[in-house]
């Protein structure tokens, strides 16, 4: 235990749960948008991983094209889940129980898809943050290269939504169907649109997070599964489903929490940790913990 | 038009009581009887869901609860069978109770990932905590049912399954016609104005929890002593969504819902599983399952009922009327 393990512990945490940041963003969009819930969140993060392996290493398309593609398509995804899911339920008169249930056989689906296509075994990703192995000295402390891809692109991201959102009309237009639907249609707002580019916005945040978790993970069936979502869900909840810069803040805490309590109780009981986390996160403020932008209008 | 209904009434009851004495393979009884079990877990989850509002996607936890509960119960401690059924289903009454204290103040979403935490929780102890639980190698020699020398087949345990079944709905039947289930439905439809009637919505919740877990823990128990071994796989995460995607799909409103949902997708994925498609049965199984929540999402129980009324003449009793009453009313 020194200096060096604390310091490369607090990297990775951090690099880590700044991904799972970038998960929770992908609920806090839809959740101020439509007030649901997509537990097939996390397959986006598995369906980009797996698109952007097909691109890079079987098509060889090169990277920026593998990356654009893929984002695109999952932004058609989202496009999809909208058309196809959400709306039918909700033009029969189903409730947010039909959707969950909806969502969670989508997830299933996704799964059992990919295990048709590409297997069950976890695929390599192509080494374009660099490979595993492939460590950065600073100060005698060596830590992996793709940390530093991970920060950049999330700070890249970050900077992008918050052009869009501030800056623009389109995002004007998205926050003030956020805040209340109904005024924001009197003014003149297109909210079939704002809709339409929550669900995109949604998916294609969490494929991003999805490719930059790829290097961990590998691309493999982990990415859809369960517990990685769990974590999503829990950094949204600390940003009480409503602040986009308290679900990145949430994210990196769950993403320290995970590794320090690795580092110094064990790595057995780590998905321990953060449902147990997110439990006392929601039990001792639901509104969430991180939560600066004020409630939301009921 | 009321004879004929009678007549099929009696039909199916004869039909299901002489099920296993006609059915020529074991395999298929098997079937029918995680059928039968899946179908009293599902209840309790439709009374939780449907009848008092609350969500809970950590059922396969009770599950768990109630199977190693009675598991270690008799292989460890040897107690008889019956003591070893009523402790897992007990631990699994306490953990529920202990489960509805947060659906007090959360709302639908926050308390489904109480409860997704509740069975990871659960899960990954079986998993890691082997000298208890064997871990993911499983837990062999649970004891089978029997009476004296003579122990307990498939066909033996139909009937069992087929009698707590009958008895759980009756009793799910006669709780939601009295006032603990009508003020469940107060409470779903509105809690602030139930509880400004004088309805204590904590003890519609706890009563809620209580009963579906119990049911959960019995099917568990039952479960255990039916396959005689236990390992983990029956009790992840994917298997509560599976029970949600059960009730939703045979209806959260209806008495039926739990044996409808139950009984259709444990045989869906058998149908499907067709020479040389064995891959593909998953896919299609939560295909069939999106479609069914996207085209009918109230469910298969209403739309069948709607379907032998048709057939039949509409049975025009008390609730079918004030149910009537109250949907123009909403409009």
């Amino acid at each position: 235990m020194n200096l060096s393990d604390v310091v490369q512990n607090f990297a990775s945490g951090m690099s880590i749960g700044c991904t799972y940041g970038l998960i929770g963003l992908g609920v806090v969009f839809l959740w101020q948008s439509i007030e649901r819930i997509n537990f097939a969140n996390i397959s986006s993060a598995m369906l980009s991983a797996y698109l952007f392996y097909t691109f890079y290493s079987n098509l060889k398309l090169g990277f920026v094209f593998s990356f654009v593609f893929s984002i695109a398509l999952l932004a058609l995804y989202g496009l999809a889940l909208r058309y196809l899911i959400y709306e039918p339920i909700n033009r029969r008169g189903g409730a947010r129980m039909e959707f969950i249930v909806a969502t969670l056989m989508m997830c299933t689906l996704w799964l059992t898809l990919i295990i048709v296509i590409y297997g069950g075994l976890p695929k390599p990703f192509p080494p374009v943050f660099g490979s595993s192995v492939d460590l950065v000295e600073i100060w005698g402390i060596r830590l992996p290269k793709f940390y530093f891809y991970i920060f950049a692109v999330v700070i890249l991201l970050m900077a992008f939504l918050q052009f869009l959102l501030g800056k623009t009309l389109v995002g004007k237009f998205f926050r003030a169907t956020a805040q209340n639907a109904t005024a924001a249609q009197l003014m003149g707002i297109n909210i079939n649109f704002s809709r339409s580019l929550a669900f995109m916005l949604s998916t294609t945040i969490v494929g991003i997070a999805g490719i930059l978790l790829a290097p961990v993970y590998f691309v493999s069936l982990d990415l859809g599964g369960g517990s990685i979502g769990v974590k999503g869900f829990a950094s949204a909840v600390m940003g009480g489903l409503i602040d986009p810069y308290g679900t990145l803040l949430g994210g990196l805490v769950l993403g320290m929490l995970e590794n320090f309590s690795t580092l110094f109780i064990s790595s057995t009981y780590r998905d321990v940790i953060s449902f147990c986390t997110l439990v006392t996160a929601i039990l001792i403020k639901p509104s969430g913990i991180f939560n600066w932008a004020g409630d939301k209008d009921k | 038009m009321k004879l004929s209904r009678k007549f099929i009434i009696i039909l199916g009851i004869v039909l299901l009581l002489i099920y296993p004495l006609i059915e020529t393979k074991d395999f298929r009884i098997f079937l029918t009887n995680r059928a039968l079990l899946h179908a009293i877990l599902v209840s309790g989850l439709v009374f939780l869901t449907g009848f008092a509002g609350q969500i809970s996607l950590g059922q396969a936890g009770f599950y768990a609860i109630g199977a190693y509960g009675t598991a270690l119960l008799t292989t460890r401690l040897g107690l008889p069978i019956p003591v070893g059924i009523i402790g897992g289903t007990l631990l699994s009454l306490v953990a529920g109770l202990i489960l509805s204290v947060p659906s007090f103040t959360l709302k639908a979403f926050f308390l489904s990932l109480v409860t997704i935490s509740f069975g990871q929780v659960v899960w990954i102890i079986i998993i890691n905590a082997i000298p208890l639980t064997g871990g993911p190698g499983g837990l062999f020699g649970i004891p089978q049912f029997h009476i004296g020398d003579y122990f307990f087949g498939n066909k033996a345990y139909y009937y069992v399954f087929l009698a707590i079944l009958c008895i759980s709905i009756l009793l799910m039947y006669r709780i939601k016609h009295s006032y603990i289930g009508r003020s469940m439905f107060a409470i779903n439809d509105d809690e602030i104005a139930a509880e400004s009637c004088g309805i204590s919505s904590k003890k519609a919740k706890v009563f809620a929890f209580g009963f579906s877990s119990s049911l959960a823990g019995l099917a568990g128990a039952l479960y255990a002593h039916f396959a005689g071994f236990l390992s983990p796989e029956p009790f992840a995460f994917g298997e509560s969504a599976n029970f949600v995607a059960m009730a939703v799909i045979g209806g959260l409103k209806h008495m039926s819902g739990g044996i409808i949902g139950g009984v259709t997708l444990t045989f869906l994925p058998e149908l499907l599983k067709f020479k040389g498609w064995e891959t593909y049965y998953l896919l299609v199984t939560s295909l069939i399952a999106i479609l069914f929540v996207v085209l009918l999402p109230e469910g298969l129980g209403p739309n069948l009922s709607k379907l032998l009324d048709k057939i039949f003449g509409s049975r025009k009793d008390m609730t079918q009327t004030l149910h009537h009453i109250r949907k123009g009313s909403n409009r």
